[in-house]
């Protein structure tokens, strides 16, 4: 056997290997995806989207409560977690620039987004939950918004240095004072890669159960009090997965679908703006 | 005739935060609607003279500066210097087009805006004269919202020009402004110069001798930190006073 030929084998070698990984890999994605498909489509009903639910064992009814509660809890999650993100981001990125402090933060924003988010449920059990008596849907929002900073903040960060200095320079040599040099020419050279990081981190926390069952549980009924325990779709499929009823079973299995498909189409939205700017 | 002067640079030394010594005692007066060229070989200082005159190195912390720059009657250096209203006085145009991620006449409006004038009609009108002065508008009237990056790079640099020009600048700073462009392009904005000197002041940085020898009035030779001869251009390009001016002319070295 020749040089040549044993290289032409171990190329076809390592190659079927790393096309093997990819395929099992992306098996199970399949898998899952067809899975909550198959079985959520067929349980998808109106009634699921206008009912609330019906007394256990009963059948029929809906998750009325859980889609409204999932709504209110992420859109306040947003409206809490970016602005302090982006902000902070932006201090990161501008005032900061080069300072150790900077560096500082961002590490810190990194191991923050890998800490697991039960630990941040648990955490704001302990100081949200806990002193006030009971379960609410403030302190389910905010431990979402504590899981969407660091994410929002490290891209704003890094969006926001990759716009070139010099441009910040032509705005300045107008006369213009640093917040309006980056309120109106930085952020919008990096408003696109912002608004993806964003998206991003809202599919990120959509998909969250743990955060929430320590902090917002579940409510069996419709309620828009934030300042009560508030239905969620995550924590609804933990807990109708788990009981013993058939349609449950089913009721999880839509709402997994749902879910399923809105942070789909919030990620495909954000890759869509990612082609979009550098098209 | 004597001239009369915008800007007299008095004794000034410039260090960068690390320390280093980038100016050495220059001395210097720009004339008023006069073009006045800076060339000297890289890292001569050339650039960073240039950036005293708006308080550009301001933005980043830890340089410092000695001694006087006079703009008719103030000392810019002075700490007390507004430097908003410095950097609307004195405009900058710098090496790489820097049009803002805007359309063509945000771009313009934004000093504008900056200065306080709100008025959409007022705004139109200073638009169009600074596009016009910049000799652009033939080729942007018709697509005033069109983003400032669909231009080219040349009608870039020109819209950057007149973006500086719509505050009614009284001096004029140019960081190799042709350097990133094509000669058409070139061309243009040394026409530019020449129409634009009549109302305003330039000083201009720049690495083509034949670029200071065709636009500029003056020209300031510098090296290692140093201004080591400053006089009309035609002096500096056919009989000047210093052998290393003479050397640096004729292409010896640089």
């Amino acid at each position: 056997m020749t040089i040549f030929q044993r290289r032409k084998i171990e190329g076809t070698i390592a190659l079927t290997l790393s096309t093997l990984a990819a395929f099992l890999g992306l098996f199970w994605l399949i898998f899952i995806l067809g899975d909550v498909l198959v079985h959520g489509v067929k349980s998808l009903n109106l009634s699921l989207f206008i009912n609330d639910p019906a007394p256990p064992g009963v059948g029929g009814g809906g998750l009325r409560n859980a889609f409204v509660g999932q709504l209110l809890i992420t859109i306040c999650a947003t409206l809490i977690g970016v602005p302090i993100g982006v902000l902070g981001g932006t201090f990161l990125a501008e005032y900061a620039r080069g300072r150790k402090i900077a560096r500082m933060v961002s590490i810190l924003a990194d191991i923050m987004v890998s800490v697991p988010s039960i630990v941040i449920g648990t955490f704001i059990y302990a100081v949200l939950v806990l002193p006030l008596g009971h379960f609410n849907g403030w302190a389910g929002s905010i431990a979402l918004s504590i899981i969407m900073i660091p994410v929002v903040l490290r891209t704003t960060e890094d969006m926001l240095t990759l716009v070139p200095w010099t441009l910040r320079e032509a705005a300045f040599a107008l006369g213009a004072p640093y917040y309006k040099v980056i309120t109106q020419v930085v952020y919008r050279g990096a408003a696109t890669g912002i608004l993806t990081g964003i998206l991003l981190s809202i599919a990120r926390v959509a998909g969250e159960t743990a955060p929430l069952l320590f902090t917002s549980f579940n409510n069996s009924f419709f309620s828009l009090d934030m300042n009560q325990p508030i239905a969620s779709l995550t924590v609804t499929i933990f807990q109708y997965a788990m009981g013993p009823y058939d349609s449950w079973h089913e009721q999880a299995w839509a709402a997994a679908f749902v879910i399923t498909i809105f942070i789909l189409i919030i990620t495909i939205f954000g890759r869509l703006i990612i082609r979009w700017r550098y098209r | 005739m004597l001239e009369q002067i915008e800007l007299r640079v008095k004794g000034l030394n410039f260090y960068y935060s690390g320390g280093v010594h980038a100016l050495k005692q220059i001395n210097l007066p720009i004339y008023r609607n006069h073009v006045t060229a800076l060339i000297g070989p890289s890292g001569c200082g050339k650039t960073t003279l240039l950036r005293c005159f708006n308080r550009m190195h301001d933005l980043y912390p830890g340089n410092r500066y000695e001694g006087e720059i006079y703009f008719v009657k103030d000392n810019i250096l002075s700490p007390q210097t507004d430097l908003i209203s410095l950097r609307s006085r004195i405009g900058m145009v710098f090496q790489k087009p820097t049009p803002f991620p805007m359309t063509i006449f945000d771009n313009i409006a934004y000093g504008l805006k900056l200065k306080g004038i709100k008025k959409r009609s007022d705004l139109s009108e200073r638009v169009e004269k600074a596009l016009v002065h910049a000799a652009l508008w033939d080729e942007v009237k018709d697509k005033l919202n069109a983003s400032a990056y669909d231009l080219s790079g040349g009608q870039q640099q020109r819209l950057v020009i007149a973006r500086a020009l719509a505050v009614n600048p009284e001096v004029l700073l140019f960081d190799e402004p042709t350097s990133a462009l094509d000669p058409i392009s070139t061309a243009k904005i040394e026409e530019l110069t020449a129409t634009l000197k009549k109302e305003i002041t330039i000083i201009i940085v720049t690495h083509n001798m034949q670029q200071a020898a065709r636009i500029s009035d003056w020209t300031g030779f510098m090296m290692l930190g140093e201004l080591i001869e400053f006089d009309g251009t035609n002096k500096i390009f056919t009989a000047p006073s210093e052998k290393l001016t003479e050397d640096y002319v004729t292409g010896r070295f640089g």
